[in-house]
């Protein structure tokens, strides 16, 4: 077996138990059953073949995944082994859930199918998680003692955050405490928010601005250097972007990538099939087509007008945009189409935060060269 | 390098086989049906001539097969290399730019993609010169870069190791270790010499040309660049002066020195011997 890799993002459920101001998801009930599952896996590995692509990885969400019983991922894990093994293709899990619904139950399947590893989302302070019918200021504790019941078990609980004006009003020193010391996650990101979805009132200044984000990312990257990157703490995206300018490889955020219409699907509950999981959800116009109705996921993809509109999006850009000048075009290509759209209305525009990533990148390469230094002295 | 790569047309492939070939082509479908999997140990590459073809069939075709994206226009086929980039997936890919006014913008977005890159250099006037060099610092000094822009790093390197490769072969120019065979199967010299009927002692065509040069006292005569150059700036028109040229030599070699240096002080500081 040889080739490349795809990402999956798939959402077997678009039913949530959570009830977040900002979510842009329009959640309904539907879910995907295990016949259905049986039939997308087929056309999966179907297209994996015809299009030479050796391993695959499924990225489960929502929705909200465990609002599935364990029991369908225990039959999910055998199906989709199974139709790997038949056809020589590797396929490894990956599962983000908001954690509100774990308990124990779901310890087999996180051991077996996740390699006991589930990835989350916390914000600080929280102004928009909630559970449904709860409060705003009741859900961090409810998730960390989650969390904690998880780690006991072994479990290990990456995590997602991101900022919010109160974020930045508190600064980046107690949002490390808070995170690291606190809730003793060594292991997290830091996205950008965005507003997508309908216009609703959370979402109106969602969009931080680019010049105090970006001193509270630098801030956080101080923080981060000083107290916890010699102590194992990760932080993304630094840790990548460290990795990547000193040894020119590094996991970087899939807003970095030359295009990711090269290296992600998504496929909804219903068979929608979209450029990830914010499209698929929330814009309709944006879908590739449904894959139940398609004869095959090659043919959707290859004649999609809209997947066309994303795979040609950085060759436009590279044109009437400023990015062939900018000295980091080999980490960023123009960035991340959905940023773009919810803020621009268009795909054809660079990321809204290219100011605070060049800003970024910058900061990082020196304190690259400074490790790389330090590293090449003791080595 | 032992024996003689013919770069020949899809047309030729069948004439050829047997033999080491780069195999150019517009459309990579005209290619793959004639080659068997046993034939593809003597492809040592392919040269794509038209960028606005499909590749993505490529992509599962062979494995680790060189692949030349050929530019002709590269101020305004640059985007053209992101249709491309899923390549790399599975084969070795550069483009080859001719060095004509808005070439940097090709090697600035190929090197970004992550492709090599070879420059098409021909006689450069004062203007190309100057975007040269931006394309060179761009090559020595900036940090997202990973792969190399030939003839600059080959001459980087022999330098670097006082070695003395000359850029007839870098450039894959070379008659004796290069040929070119036409549409109807007549055979000339690579590259900038495509005009040229090959002959019984067209190996000897640089050895000979070189000693001409010499011969006229031309400025290669002294010249401190020409055991790696070896009058390569010379073809077609003898006249052409070279003082534009040596200051990219001279660029390079100080870029193999401070290199040297850096290593040296790195290996000074823990006590070992300069590399």
């Amino acid at each position: 077996m040889r080739g490349g890799h795809l990402s999956l993002i798939l959402l077997p459920t678009l039913k949530c138990n959570a009830d977040c101001a900002y979510c842009f998801e329009d959640k309904t009930a539907a879910h995907l059953t295990l016949e259905r599952l049986s039939l997308l896996i087929e056309k999966v590995i179907d297209y994996l073949e015809q299009s030479g692509i050796g391993s695959l990885t499924i990225y489960w969400q929502g929705g909200e995944v465990m609002t599935l019983p364990p029991q369908w991922f225990e039959q999910a894990k055998q199906i989709i082994a199974s139709a790997a093994k038949a056809r020589n293709k590797i396929i490894r899990h990956s599962m983000q859930s908001n954690m509100v619904g774990y308990d124990r139950k779901w310890n087999p399947v996180l051991a077996e199918m996740f390699g006991n590893s589930v990835g989350s989302s916390v914000d600080f302070p929280n102004l928009h998680r909630k559970v449904l019918g709860g409060r705003v200021e009741d859900f961090n504790a409810l998730w960390s003692r989650k969390v904690r019941e998880a780690r006991e078990a072994g479990i290990k609980v990456q995590v997602i955050s991101i900022p919010n004006q109160e974020t930045l009003a508190i600064g980046a020193e107690r949002f490390y405490a808070y995170l690291v010391d606190e809730l003793q996650i060594s292991d997290f990101q830091v996205n950008t928010p965005f507003p997508g979805g309908e216009l609703n009132d959370p979402l109106h200044g969602f969009l931080l601005a680019t010049d105090r984000l970006s001193h509270f990312l630098i801030d956080l990257l101080e923080v981060w250097l000083e107290r916890g990157y010699s102590q194992g703490v990760r932080i993304g995206p630094f840790d990548g972007l460290i990795d990547y300018f000193i040894t020119g490889n590094g996991c970087l955020p899939c807003i970095w990538r030359e295009n990711c219409a090269k290296e992600f699907v998504c496929i909804d509950a219903l068979g929608n099939v979209s450029q990830c999981d914010c499209w698929v959800t929330s814009y309709p116009e944006f879908w590739f087509g449904n894959l139940f109705e398609a004869d095959s996921l090659s043919e959707l993809l290859r004649t999609s007008p809209a997947r066309r509109r994303f795979q040609e999006r950085p060759s436009v850009l590279i044109q009437q945009e400023d990015c062939l000048h900018c000295d980091y075009l080999a980490l960023c290509h123009g960035g991340c189409p959905i940023r773009t759209y919810t803020v621009q209305g268009t795909l054809l525009a660079k990321d809204p935060y290219c100011q605070l990533y060049q800003s970024l990148f910058r900061e990082v390469e020196g304190v690259a060269a400074r490790l790389a230094g330090s590293r090449a002295v003791l080595r | 390098m032992d024996s003689i790569i013919y770069n020949i047309p899809a047309s030729m492939v069948e004439a050829y086989r047997g033999q080491r070939v780069i195999v150019r082509c517009h459309d990579p479908r005209e290619l793959m049906g004639r080659f068997a999997d046993a034939d593809l140990q003597n492809l040592a590459g392919l040269q794509l001539l038209s960028l606005n073809s499909a590749t993505d069939e490529l992509v599962n075709w062979g494995y680790a097969i060189p692949i030349d994206l050929i530019l002709t226009q590269p101020a305004t086929d640059f985007p053209l290399l992101y249709q491309h980039s899923g390549l790399l997936a599975t084969h070795p890919v550069r483009a080859s730019i001719p060095v004509m006014p808005g070439f940097g913008k090709a090697v600035r977005l190929a090197l970004s993609l992550n492709f090599a890159v070879k420059l098409e250099i021909t006689q450069p006037d004062q203007t190309l010169i100057e975007e040269m060099a931006e394309v060179l610092d761009f090559y020595l000094h900036h940090p997202t870069v990973s792969q190399p822009v030939e003839g600059f790093h080959s001459l980087l390197f022999a330098f670097y190791h006082n070695d003395p490769v000359m850029l007839w072969t870098i450039q894959e120019e070379d008659p004796a270790y290069f040929r070119h065979i036409g549409e109807h199967g007549e055979e000339t010299l690579s590259g900038r010499f495509t005009d040229a009927t090959a002959t019984g002692d067209s190996g000897s065509f640089v050895e000979t040309f070189q000693s001409e040069l010499l011969a006229d006292k031309s400025e290669c005569v002294g010249c401190e660049f020409f055991p790696n150059c070896g009058g390569y700036f010379k073809w077609p028109r003898r006249e052409y002066r070279c003082e534009g040229v040596k200051t990219l030599f001279s660029a390079l070699r100080q870029a193999a020195e401070e290199l040297r240096g850096d290593l040296a002080e790195v290996a000074a500081s823990k006590g070992a011997t300069p590399p």
